[in-house]
């Protein structure tokens, strides 16, 4: 009995994903129709019917340091197809989650951010830990004069909070995907995931997964969620595009020396704003989408909404505050400005826990798979 | 009573366009018809009232009809009198042959010819009633079905003779602790509902039980059964009209499934024995009492193997799925394995197969479960491969349960073949498993002949619900494999199968495919030689025999196909409106043109069951067929006897095709046997035929069934193509 695999299917595991979005995830009698139909799975051992028998057997281990479920984009097409309602797609993202969870330390923050429940508390805690900053630096009140955005909240306490917040998620997200990594070797080994030899052209692997990544051609791959494109397409972008506007902030206070407000017409606004509208139509777009699609492929799962909804809040408190400073209302601008800031600290904060997370894993699963030529 | 023949010839539906009427009106005056009359339509209203007035006014007792097939309209030309022959002009000659041609019109002349020859050697049949019929029901078994069956009897207004070996009703339904859901939404497990019927039954003053009760023999034969009950050592003796066989199953024994443990690990037990422990409290490892947190169930367990079982018992997917519930609900921390070959869960079973797959604690998986193995502790590791889980894995559990199957109680006993017939013969006409179910005072054997694993069933498309012994119905789970719902259905029909053997039996008639049939066999014994051809051939064990071997024939268990009188060397079994001389006689007077015309004759001889209805649809199809074959219809092939060929072929007939029911393994015949039978004496006929001198080839059989209508031309004209190369019979002319 040398060669059989001891199995012992861990029975929370199982309700976790069940209680985290892959409540259909029984409904599988693996028939296979969803790694036939998948466009984006490697041809050997493909996805997702692997996946969802693992899964319903509560098999942990099985996921550790495996890339496919990152692989996988959710387009769903397993989903349309699936002949008993097992919503492959869903039951991935589910197990995604579970992955996040595992890699992200601490773990308990991933369960934190995906529990309805503490919601309020996920914003709660920047609002307050601004509160008693601004109460401390004596601005926690509505400057008069010309709408000035560093009169209430300075740019000197603002950069230092915000790049804690920022290294501290690139930093766990960093932490989690060298675990990751590892993991994937480890898999890669005892075969459980087929990789084959990997090139050891770990340089190459990452050209080419930062190419497909800015290509978007993934995404095409995809049948019934094809509108996805677009939409990520568009966020993704936007989020480069303000990601050069904040660099160009710091170089234009301590390098250019000079304090914003800026004119709308510096480099630095045109690309904040061109992105400010890019990331609005974007988020909109995959709104529209998954209602759009719901029927088929379900709405999706709570993990999901909450990045929406803190981008959504993001974008649109960013625009307003720029409308409203512009239109010189004071009495609107700073508490919008204020908001703004609590969900943009929230996003880097919570970064490695929430469906963001998707960015670093996704991205070394996809770089992973090039490197040990998963095919 | 003179018989005054009267022939009417419809020339609706192109029969009149495409025959020359006249010529045929004077075939059937020449063949001595008395009245020979034409009509534009013969099916309607005014037909049938132009036929009665012959009837009425120039005392026609005998109406030969020749118009459309004799299986439509059978209804409309219901005259009230016996003796109503068809003639198949329509679908069998103008729909099937080139309008008004020389060849066509021989056929229709032929046919009209045989009609009234056939006419001239039929007599009217009298049913044949027995005195002092009963009509009880015998139910033997009393479990579910047995219970059904008589309940459902006796509902009709039957009285219910019930026969239980046990000392007590229900059979496994009171050894179950919940059962498998039967009404929406089908996903709840229910109290078996056996008391209740129990009770229903016990109080219907219809029905009689008997319980710690067998049957010591059952004399006699549908209408007459003669039973002897022994009960606590006493005999009583009652009559039946017909009987319902419910004994059911036992489970398979689980100690011949070596490989997986049974008898040797205490923790493996059988879903019989999983019932027994969850009826008695809880659910606990038998070597230590513990109770158990995690199951293993391997489905298929000696079933669906060579080896053990070879079929599917038909509930153990749904069982071991209902058992994993148990133990779900017995802790919902407990871990329910269930390793299958292939889910079945038929019909509303889904539901109830899908809510359990839901379950997080229920993990299935297919696989082939290649052993199990025991620890110190008596815990045990079962080793699947070929699972979905793409690897071979290994499972610890606290208990195994095996899904064991069901084997019928008419399979329980010592295999016995006809006398002369060995294991591995071509044709083994029926095989008897000697049991203690009926004790049949039959010739055939004292049971039901089974058909394959020990199931007392016949072949199920022709007979429903139907054994090889006329009045006995097998029902549930002894039938077939079967679960609570169809145990019911098949018990329900079973006692209607009963009751319609009782009523037919009271009125002389026979039963399935003959039904209404007043005929019955006429056994001229001065001429029987004791041959035991009948006896043994009769698919139905219908003829007994005395000490001296002479037959002793039982009309009711007949089924009237004539098998008997195609097996008789001395033709001494004849029916009134059916005998080896009629149907001679029809042969041997159709017209054989000279050799020179260069017109063959073939006779083809068509099952009445299925070739026949065959040979009419392709009329309906308007499939043109070759003319110079002539149809004659059997009750079945298995009545076609050896002579009619010495007939036909010294006539200068060229040749002689049977088209019959498929036989073997997977047969069709309507009669069990009579398509092999028949297969078996043309084997016979090459000594005929050397005797004539004639080509073996001239006579042959093809199997047919009647979708196979479009196969119909083909067939024939490929014989007629053989029949050439023969050449011409050398007895044309004589």
């Amino acid at each position: 009995m040398a060669d059989a695999t001891v199995i012992k299917p861990d029975l929370d595991f199982v309700k976790g994903i069940i209680a985290s979005g892959g409540e259909s995830l029984k409904k599988c009698y693996q028939c296979a129709t969803c790694s036939v139909v998948c466009n984006v799975t490697p041809d050997n051992k493909p996805f997702p019917r692997k996946e969802m028998v693992w899964a319903q057997w509560g098999l942990k281990e099985k996921f550790i340091g495996n890339p496919d479920v990152w692989l996988c984009h959710q387009c769903n097409d397993c989903t349309v197809y699936c002949p008993r309602g097992a919503k492959p797609g869903e039951v991935l993202g589910a197990i995604r989650k579970q992955s996040i969870q595992q890699y992200s330390a601490p773990g308990f923050m991933t369960r934190l951010v995906n529990n309805k429940k503490f919601v309020p508390i996920l914003f709660l805690f920047p609002a307050v830990l601004f509160a008693i900053v601004l109460s401390a630096a004596g601005t926690f009140h509505i400057p008069g004069g010309e709408i000035v955005f560093s009169k209430f909240f300075s740019v000197h306490l603002i950069d230092p909070i915000f790049a804690a917040a920022f290294f501290f998620g690139i930093g766990v997200g960093i932490l989690g995907i060298t675990k990751f990594w590892r993991d994937m070797c480890q898999a890669c080994r005892n075969d459980s995931i087929p990789s084959g030899v990997t090139t050891g052209d770990l340089k190459g692997s990452i050209i080419e997964t930062i190419k497909e990544i800015l290509s978007h051609n993934k995404f095409k791959d995809c049948v019934v969620s094809r509108d996805r494109y677009l939409a990520h397409f568009l966020v993704f972008y936007s989020f480069i595009a303000l990601g050069i506007t904040t660099a160009l902030a710091v170089f234009y206070l301590y390098i250019l020396k000079i304090e914003s407000p800026y004119s709308l017409i510096t480099p630095l606004k045109l690309i904040g704003n061109i992105g400010a509208i890019a990331l609005f139509v974007g988020i909109n777009l995959m709104v529209i989408n998954r209602f759009k699609n719901a029927g088929k492929v379900g709405i999706g799962s709570y993990f999901d909404w909450l990045l929406i909804f803190i981008i959504y809040v993001i974008v649109v408190s960013g625009i307003l505050s720029e409308l409203t400073r512009l239109a010189d209302i004071a009495g609107l601008a700073y508490p919008i400005y204020f908001i703004h800031l609590v969900f943009v600290f929230s996003l880097f904060l919570y970064l490695p826990y929430s469906k963001l997370a998707h960015l670093f894993y996704r991205t070394t699963a996809i770089c992973y798979a090039k490197y040990s030529k998963r095919q | 009573m003179e018989k005054k023949i009267g022939v009417y010839i419809c020339t609706d539906c192109e029969i009149g366009s495409s025959l020359d009427i006249d010529k045929l009106t004077k075939v059937a005056i020449k063949q001595k018809a008395s009245v020979v009359k034409t009509h534009p339509s013969l099916c309607q209203k005014e037909g049938v009232e132009f036929i009665k007035r012959d009837m009425a006014q120039e005392g026609v007792n005998a109406v030969i009809i020749a118009a459309c097939s004799s299986r439509v309209n059978y209804d409309v030309f219901n005259l009230g009198i016996p003796l109503v022959e068809r003639v198949n002009l329509r679908e069998g000659v103008v729909w099937t042959h080139t309008p008004n041609d020389e060849d066509t019109q021989m056929m229709a002349e032929d046919y009209i010819r045989m009609g009234i020859l056939k006419m001239q050697k039929m007599e009217a049949p009298e049913p044949y009633k027995v005195e002092n019929l009963s009509k009880n029901v015998l139910v033997v078994g009393g479990g579910l079905a047995g219970i059904t069956a008589a309940n459902e009897a006796a509902k009709a207004g039957y009285d219910v003779f019930l026969i239980e070996k046990n000392d007590s009703l229900g059979g496994w339904m009171t050894k179950i602790y919940k059962q498998a859901p039967t009404k929406p939404p089908y996903t709840d497990m229910e109290e078996p509902f056996i008391n209740n019927l129990i009770k229903e039954i016990q109080q219907n003053p219809k029905i009689k039980i008997y319980t710690s009760s067998l049957i010591e023999k059952i004399e006699g034969s549908p209408g007459i059964y003669d039973v002897t009950v022994k009960q606590n050592g006493n005999l009583e003796t009652f009559r039946a009209g017909a009987i319902v066989e419910a004994a059911g199953t036992v489970p398979y024994d689980a100690t011949k499934i070596i490989h997986l443990g049974f008898g040797k690990y205490p923790n493996v037990v059988t879903n019989y024995m999983m019932e027994d422990m969850t009826l008695k409290g809880t659910i606990v490892r038998p070597s230590d009492g513990k109770p158990v947190k995690s199951v293993a169930f391997i489905q298929c367990a000696g079933q669906r193997d060579e080896n053990h079982l070879p079929y599917c018992s038909a509930t153990c997917c749904v069982e071991s799925l209902k058992q994993a519930k148990y133990i779900r609900l017995q802790d919902p921390d407990s871990k329910a394995y269930i390793f299958y070959r292939d889910m079945r869960t038929p019909g509303h079973y889904e539901y109830f197969y899908k809510s359990m797959q839901n379950d997080a604690g229920v993990f299935l998986t297919k696989g082939d479960v290649i052993g199990i193995t025991e620890d110190e502790n008596k815990n045990l590791a079962i080793e699947v491969e070929n699972t979905l889980l793409g690897e071979k894995i290994r499972v610890n559990a606290d208990l195994v349960v095996l899904a064991t199957g069901m084997v019928p109680v008419t399979a329980l006993g010592e295999e016995i073949l006809p006398p002369g017939v060995k294991p591995g013969d071509e044709f083994i006409p029926y095989v008897m498993i000697e049991t203690d179910i009926l004790n049949l005072v039959y010739r055939q054997g004292g049971e039901v002949p089974v058909l394959v694993n020990g199931y007392p069933d016949s072949n199920f498309i022709c007979f429903p619900y139907e054994t090889r012994r006329t009045g006995i119905y097998a029902a549930g789970s002894v039938r077939a494999p079967m679960d609570i719902s169809s145990t019911i259905i098949d018990a329900t029909g079973a006692a209607l199968k009963a009751i319609q053997c009782i009523e037919l039996t009271a009125r002389g008639e026979a039963l399935h495919p003959r039904v209404g049939d007043i005929s019955y066999v006429d056994i001229f014994m001065q001429k029987c030689t004791q041959c035991k051809r009948c006896t043994e051939e009769c698919p139905f064990g219908a003829i007994n025999e005395d000490e001296k071997a002479n037959p002793l024939y039982n009309p009711t268990r007949c089924r009237r196909c004539a098998i008997c009188m195609g097996a008789c060397p001395e033709r001494i079994m004849s029916f009134k409106n059916y005998s080896v001389d009629m149907i001679g006689n029809m042969v041997k007077n159709i017209e054989v043109p000279e050799e020179e015309e260069e017109k063959p004759r073939a006779i083809v001889f068509v099952c009445e069951n299925d070739a026949y209805p065959a040979l009419d649809m392709a009329g309906l199809h308007r499939l043109s067929y070759n003319p110079f074959i002539r149809v004659v219809p059997l009750r079945c092939i298995g009545s076609m006897n050896l002579v009619w060929v010495a007939d036909a072929l010294s006539k200068g007939i060229d040749g002689i095709l049977l088209l019959g029911c498929q036989y073997g393994e997977d047969y069709q015949c309507h009669m069990a046997t009579g398509s092999h039978l028949a297969k078996i004496r043309l084997s016979k006929v090459a000594e005929t035929l050397d005797r004539l001198k004639l080509e073996s080839g001239r006579v042959q059989m093809t199997q047919v069934s009647i979708s196979e209508y479009h196969k119909i031309p083909q067939i024939l004209d490929e014989f007629m193509e053989k029949l050439k190369g023969f050449g011409p019979n050398p007895y044309k002319g004589f």
